[in-house]
């Protein structure tokens, strides 16, 4: 006897239809899996006959042979039990075989037949939709990301009992409660209003928000680098759709879903600095997972001292920084993760951690300084446009200054910035100052006269590089963007030169 | 019986009584003695204060490298390397890295190191003759030094400089380096007194400025080549900028020091000390600080130091030349942050105190950099010596 029903294998964030066929004929009483099963797929193996019993149904006491297929797509994670079980039933007759051709099933069981919830239920009713089946039957705690994938009916089933019944046209699932996406509140974050002084780090930070800038932060401990760097998250401007379906999938993959479907806050990422490379880039040994680095797709890399990541890991951050993916080649094939983040990293200025301080000596030799800085390669370093230090201020100086601005206020500004970009940058294949090559920024900035003549004299004093060069332009232009004007003012220039970074003579020279 | 470990300067420096001894007429006249003393003066544990004891009794330096390779002088480890030979090989190197060795008692032999205690019997000299390098101050202070401080030590070299005068230090980092670049940008008349024989560059990144002062100036060791900077050398060589100087001038160092045993070298001897001041609240104003509470001269320029020296001020001044964008006015938001400034000073400081929003401070201090009038350091500004 013979039974097919539909799965979907998740290869990275994209999913693909494949068939589950079993067949039950004469022999042992045994279970055999054939067609590229991965580890996790092998453990269905045991779950699925004491899931099958205890849903009141039945296993069949013959030799039992299930074949996925196509067998050259690597079949990974738990998912496959459900469809398993349902390949299983519709080879034993157990359930009508017309229904089933019409959905993919998602899903891992319990031994008692339960589904739980699995993650890359949103990639898998994508695919299922792309591959044109009416619907997906998906664990009832998946339904939520599944039902934002657009004409696609989801059956959300608690249990294998239930799928049952509902392709046997005895039960119906209840119809989704029309919770509208816009209607929840933001997350609560830690404000900016909350921190006194720092103005120049509050400025950096805006900036980052607005022009999808890179920032990175040196200070001595105790000057508050990691306290501002938390509050970027309330000041990161809101998504689009499209990238926050993005950042669903990413999600789901991951497992890291809470239940209420479309994540619509952009993420912020603070991986601690023992990361290992496959953590932060992604990887693993059979079920590639995204790593932090696409986790915080469309929002923040928050990397608290940075000079102490691992070095590899650090470096593999080049590409995603470059091309906004990563691509993990295995010998299996390559999977692709999109990680268009912002970087904000934050580090001591020597190891410890008073260089340029005033009121605390370092007592590190200058080529140790060296050798510390050195860990943040010039090739990574290029990278981020925004650099600055992070002064230790003293308690006269923290009580004599100001507190900031309500995030609530940044945040603002920092809408009306990007939507300033996307009206300039429509038609072009970038969305954000940061993003635009070089070159092409240049000619885009619309610098006045005045302020190409501050640059030159800027380039000529500080030395800059061409790279440095086209750093505070797009710096500039954001900060343009911020102030609502059209044109590039020498002021604006003025101010991207102050997140320039140091120049090698300057970490030489501060005592 | 000694401790079996390299033998520390200090430890048997300090002032004796009674008139001090002196090299003998003769003591390196002859070539043979000439090798033996440079060979001497490679063993580590024949300080040279005990070389000069034992002068008093072998009177030539031949003399005194028997008494060692008999065991009757210095350790037992340093028996073995005590032969003519290795004198002859140490000299013959010395000429090949271009370096003359002058014994006591030659013309070319500093007469003013005879005021120490225990002057050097002789010095490995690459570059112009020490008399050509006249009148010479000493500019020393902590490696470790601020921006400011290096900046202060420069500008004084390079106008002292300019005046004619011949600026002494110990080419370590900091305002060691600072003093002697300055110096090179006057005249580079500048003589570097290291711790090491002349082939060992010590700090190793110096390399290049070593090259140009014995170019311009001089270097100047008391060691044969192959010894390295220890320790312990640091304070001998100290003694030697200290009395080959009519001043010492003091520009930053914390407590204890190297600036501090100069400076008590050039006591002993008779020399000034002049000291730089710095603020309060910073570590390294411990050693300027205590010397002029302790009765040395307070210098805040060129002018002082050279006015010090019975010499007439050059009026020629570089913090103005190096400024030289400066004719343009500045805009009212320029003085405004100016104002504003008062010693490294965040910008949430500068915002408060200039009553403008802070980005726009960063802007106007980024304007008066590009103009020379004002540096950051760690995330604080400040203004550069010249604008008020």
């Amino acid at each position: 006897m013979y039974g097919r029903v539909y799965a979907v294998a998740v290869v990275g964030i994209s999913g693909h239809v494949i068939s589950v066929e079993a067949s039950v004929g004469r022999g042992l009483p045994a279970l055999a899996l054939a067609g590229l099963p991965g580890a996790g797929v092998q453990d269905a193996r045991e779950r699925v006959r004491p899931a099958v019993e205890g849903s009141g149904l039945e296993w069949p006491l013959r030799r039992v042979v299930v074949n996925f297929s196509p067998a050259n797509v690597r079949k990974e994670g738990p998912g496959f039990d459900f469809p398993l079980a349902m390949g299983v039933l519709a080879a034993s007759a157990q359930i009508p075989g017309a229904p089933l051709r019409d959905y993919a099933f998602v899903g891992e069981l319990s031994l008692r037949g339960e589904l739980v919830p699995t993650p890359g239920v949103l990639c898998a009713a994508m695919a299922a939709a792309r591959a044109g089946l009416r619907g997906i039957v998906v664990p009832a705690g998946n339904a939520a990301e599944a039902r934002l994938v657009e004409g696609l009916e989801v059956v959300p089933a608690p249990t294998l009992a239930a799928a049952v019944e509902f392709l046997k046209g005895r039960w119906r699932p209840e119809p989704a409660s029309a919770v509208a996406e816009e209607a929840q509140p933001r997350r609560e974050h830690a404000d900016f209003a909350e921190v006194r002084g720092q103005a120049p780090a509050r400025r950096a930070l805006e900036v980052a928000a607005a022009g999808g800038q890179n920032v990175l932060m040196i200070g001595p401990p105790g000057a508050g680098k990691t306290m501002l760097a938390r509050r970027l998250a309330s000041i990161l401007p809101g998504m689009t759709r499209q990238e926050a379906l993005e950042v669903t999938r990413l999600h789901s993959v991951a497992g890291l879903l809470s239940g209420d479907g479309l994540v619509r806050e952009r993420p912020f990422r603070s991986p601690h600095h023992s990361i290992s490379v496959a953590g932060l880039l992604g990887g693993g040994s059979s079920f590639l997972r995204p790593g932090e680095a696409s986790l915080a797709h469309h929002g923040v890399l928050f990397l608290d001292e940075v000079t102490e990541f691992h070095r590899d890991a650090l470096e593999g951050l080049r590409q995603p920084l470059e091309d906004g993916r990563i691509i993990l080649a295995r010998a299996v094939g390559a999977v692709e993760f999109p990680a268009r983040f912002s970087l904000v990293a934050a580090a001591n200025p020597c190891p410890c951690g008073f260089q340029g301080d005033g009121r605390r000596r370092c007592r590190c030799p200058p080529n140790r300084v060296q050798t510390y800085r050195q860990r943040l390669s010039g090739p990574l370093l290029d990278r981020i446009d925004i650099q600055l230090r992070v002064p230790r201020l003293t308690k006269g100086e923290l009580l004599g200054s100001e507190f900031g601005e309500s995030s609530a206020d940044i945040r603002e500004r920092v809408e009306a910035a990007r939507s300033r970009q996307h009206a300039r940058l429509s038609g072009t294949p970038w969305t954000s100052n940061a993003r635009v090559p070089g070159p092409i920024a240049r000619r885009m900035a619309r610098l006045t006269p005045s302020a190409e003549r501050a640059l030159s004299v800027a380039v000529e004093r500080y030395s800059l590089s061409g790279r440095g060069f086209d750093r505070a332009v797009k710096v500039a232009r954001t900060i343009a963007d911020i102030h609502g004007s059209e044109t590039v003012e020498d002021e604006h220039v003025m101010q991207a030169l102050s997140f320039r970074g140091e120049t090698a003579e300057e970490v030489a020279v501060a005592g | 019986m000694r401790a079996e470990r390299p033998t520390e300067y200090n430890e048997d420096y300090h002032p004796v009584d009674g008139p001090a001894p002196e090299w003998p007429e003769a003591f390196a006249r002859s070539a043979a003695d000439r090798e033996a003393l440079a060979c001497l003066l490679a063993i580590p544990s024949l300080t040279p204060r005990r070389l000069l004891r034992l002068a008093q009794t072998e009177r030539a330096a031949s003399a005194c490298l028997r008494a060692v390779s008999s065991g009757r002088m210095g350790r037992s480890a340093d028996r073995d390397r005590a032969t003519p030979g290795r004198g002859r090989e140490l000299l013959q190197r010395a000429a090949e890295l271009g370096a003359r060795f002058v014994s006591v008692g030659e013309p070319e032999y500093p007469r003013v190191l005879l005021d120490l205690a225990d002057p050097p019997a002789g010095l490995f000299v690459i570059g112009r003759p020490l008399s050509q390098l006249e009148p010479r101050v000493a500019i020393v202070g902590a490696r470790n030094c601020t921006a400011t401080g290096e900046e202060v030590a420069r500008t004084l070299a390079m106008r002292v400089g300019m005046a004619g005068v011949a600026v002494v230090s110990g080419g370590a980092r900091g305002i060691d380096r600072a003093a002697h670049e300055g110096a090179l940008l006057a005249t580079g008349r500048t003589i570097a007194v290291l711790a090491s024989g002349v082939d060992i560059s010590y700090p190793p990144t110096h390399r290049e400025l070593f090259t140009e002062i014995a170019t311009h100036g001089a270097i100047v060791t008391e060691y044969p080549p192959g010894v390295r900077a220890n320790t312990f050398r640091f304070p001998a060589r100290n003694r030697i900028i200290a009395a080959l100087c009519r001043a010492v001038v003091v520009v930053e160092g914390a407590k204890g020091s190297g600036s501090m045993i100069t400076a008590d070298h050039a006591l002993d001897v008779g020399r000034d000390v002049l000291a730089v001041p710095g603020p309060v609240t910073s570590d390294l104003s411990y050693a300027p600080h205590r010397l002029i509470r302790e009765g040395a001269t307070l210098i805040r320029s060129a002018d002082d130091l050279l006015e010090e020296l019975g010499m007439a001020p050059s009026g020629w001044h570089p913090d103005r030349a190096s400024t030289a964008t400066a004719p343009v006015p500045l805009t009212e938001d320029e003085e405004c942050v100016l104002g504003a400034l008062h010693g490294a000073t965040p910008v949430d400081r500068v915002a408060m105190d200039s009553r403008m929003e802070a980005p726009r401070v960063l802007g106007v201090l980024i304007g008066l950099e590009l103009r020379g009038a004002v540096r950051q350091s760690g995330g604080r500004w400040e203004r550069r010596p010249g604008w008020s």
